[in-house]
């Protein structure tokens, strides 16, 4: 399997070639074109564990309750993928040697070599309004990644303090808590910075130059109220 | 201070690097990461006064500036206590370009909603843009910058800087800055009201002088009429 991502960061695609045997796993709705012989199965959600799991899925993780297998019946098969929003993407291969978190909206693909459970964060996550749910990713291969906006990659060893909205993936060499942005609570308010995340550790961390939720609430002022 | 604008034009943020001491002023709810030996404080965005009821003006100012500027009430200022590194960006998209103001320079209109960050030099003064402001559908204030420094601009779209020797016209919408040697007059594109609304252009601004303008190539009012239909 050979993935390559082209057109960064704005308008990424993801171009996965596959021979024969070969298949991968995206989520619903990120296929744009295939071509050679591919068999498309859809299936409930990627994590293994029943319904109870997939539903938890479902509602905390933000991705879609169904994800597409593309499995390839001969060589030299192809699938282009794209997420729904304008941005990056990136393919971080994941190991025995560590795992990876990622931000529940940010997997677009994984072959089945890799494995992906939920994982929810704790109450601090419902006070961020980001929403701590993360996907937590292990086994082994290629995992697609996407981000609205550019993707930087960030080689930790130490400590770094990161606006939530803003983190893609991490690895789980690296640890977090979760903080105020200022001392007191009326200045991380009026700050527009909320809660943060201090990251400590070594590993690597995916952020991204923009921010969904900020970037709907700048742009929805520009638009009409909707009648009802 | 040292500083990397990367990702550009869609999706640029701006990277800084902060020796101990030094500090920057930025746009509420710009940070994206910081290292932790940065430390930040909030303020009311109404630029620096002195006075007796110098908190009320503040709060006047950054009222109007929050509700007829399109920014936000309160200005971040990050403080290096020890060596670090910052990353900011704007909410939108688009790409962000740096201008280096000094005191020989004719100090920067900007657009108040382009304003990203500001060295400690740097004082961006609300400016009232008269009756000329009311016609120009982007806010009837701009922020007038001037002092010593570098200045971060960001916009909708990928910027572009024009000098303008004689004579330009520019579309409202597509205004980030321009220099304040420059005399502007807002009017309709195209001749009378048939003009005004068949062009599709609306409103433009037409520059004299020389002095340096700075355009973005997309426009947000004009992405969110054509999205509005679509809701």
């Amino acid at each position: 399997m050979h993935i390559d991502v082209r057109h960064r960061p704005a308008e990424s695609v993801a171009h996965v070639k596959m021979n024969a045997g070969e298949s991968i796993r995206a989520e619903s709705g990120a296929m744009l074109a295939m071509v050679g012989g591919i068999k498309v199965e859809t299936n409930g959600p990627a994590s293994s564990g029943g319904l109870l799991k997939s539903l938890k899925r479902k509602v905390l993780g933000a991705e879609s309750f169904f994800t597409n297998t593309f499995k390839a019946t001969d060589n030299d098969a192809a699938v282009w993928l794209a997420p729904r929003l304008p941005g990056d993407m990136v393919v971080h291969e994941v190991n025995s040697s560590h795992e990876l978190m990622v931000q529940g909206g940010s997997f677009v693909a994984a072959p089945m070599s890799v494995s992906i459970d939920t994982r929810f964060e704790g109450l601090g996550g419902l006070f961020s309004g980001e929403g701590l749910f993360f996907l937590k990713i292990h086994g082994h291969g290629p995992v697609v990644l996407n981000a609205f906006g550019a993707i930087d990659a960030i080689d930790l060893d130490g400590e770094l303090i990161v606006d939530t909205g803003h983190l893609v993936a991490f690895t789980s060499g690296v640890g977090y808590t979760v903080q105020k942005a200022a001392d007191d609570w009326l200045t991380s308010l009026l700050s527009g910075e909320g809660l943060v995340l201090h990251l400590k550790g070594k590993g690597r961390v995916y952020l991204q130059t923009r921010n969904p939720d900020e970037y709907g609430k700048a742009a929805g002022r520009h638009l009409a109220p909707i009648e009802h | 201070m040292r500083h990397r604008i990367e990702y550009g034009p869609a999706f640029a943020w701006l990277r800084l690097r902060l020796n101990a001491g030094e500090s920057i002023d930025t746009e509420a709810g710009s940070m994206i990461a910081r290292t932790p030996s940065i430390g930040m404080t909030t303020r009311l965005n109404a630029g620096r006064s002195v006075g007796v009821l110098s908190w009320l003006w503040s709060l006047i100012v950054a009222l109007s500036r929050k509700f007829l500027g399109g920014e936000t009430m309160f200005i971040n200022t990050f403080t290096a206590q020890d060596d670090g590194e910052l990353a900011l960006a704007p909410a939108l998209g688009g790409d962000i370009v740096r201008r280096r103001l000094t005191p020989n320079l004719p100090p920067l209109i900007v657009q108040t909603g382009s304003y990203l960050a500001s060295a400690p030099g740097v004082s961006a003064e609300l400016m009232w843009s008269g009756l000329r402001g009311l016609l120009s559908r982007e806010g009837l204030f701009f922020l007038r910058c001037t002092g010593e420094g570098d200045l971060f601009i960001c916009a909708h779209g990928g910027i572009t800087e024009i000098e303008c020797r004689g004579g330009y016209v520019v579309d409202t919408g597509h205004i980030v800055a321009f220099e304040a040697s420059l005399d502007y007059e807002i009017g309709a594109a195209g001749s009378g009201i048939k003009g005004l609304v068949a062009s599709g252009e609306g409103l433009v601004c037409t520059f004299s002088g020389v002095g340096r303008i700075w355009i973005q190539s997309r426009n947000i009012q004009a992405f969110a009429t054509w999205l509005n239909p679509n809701l």
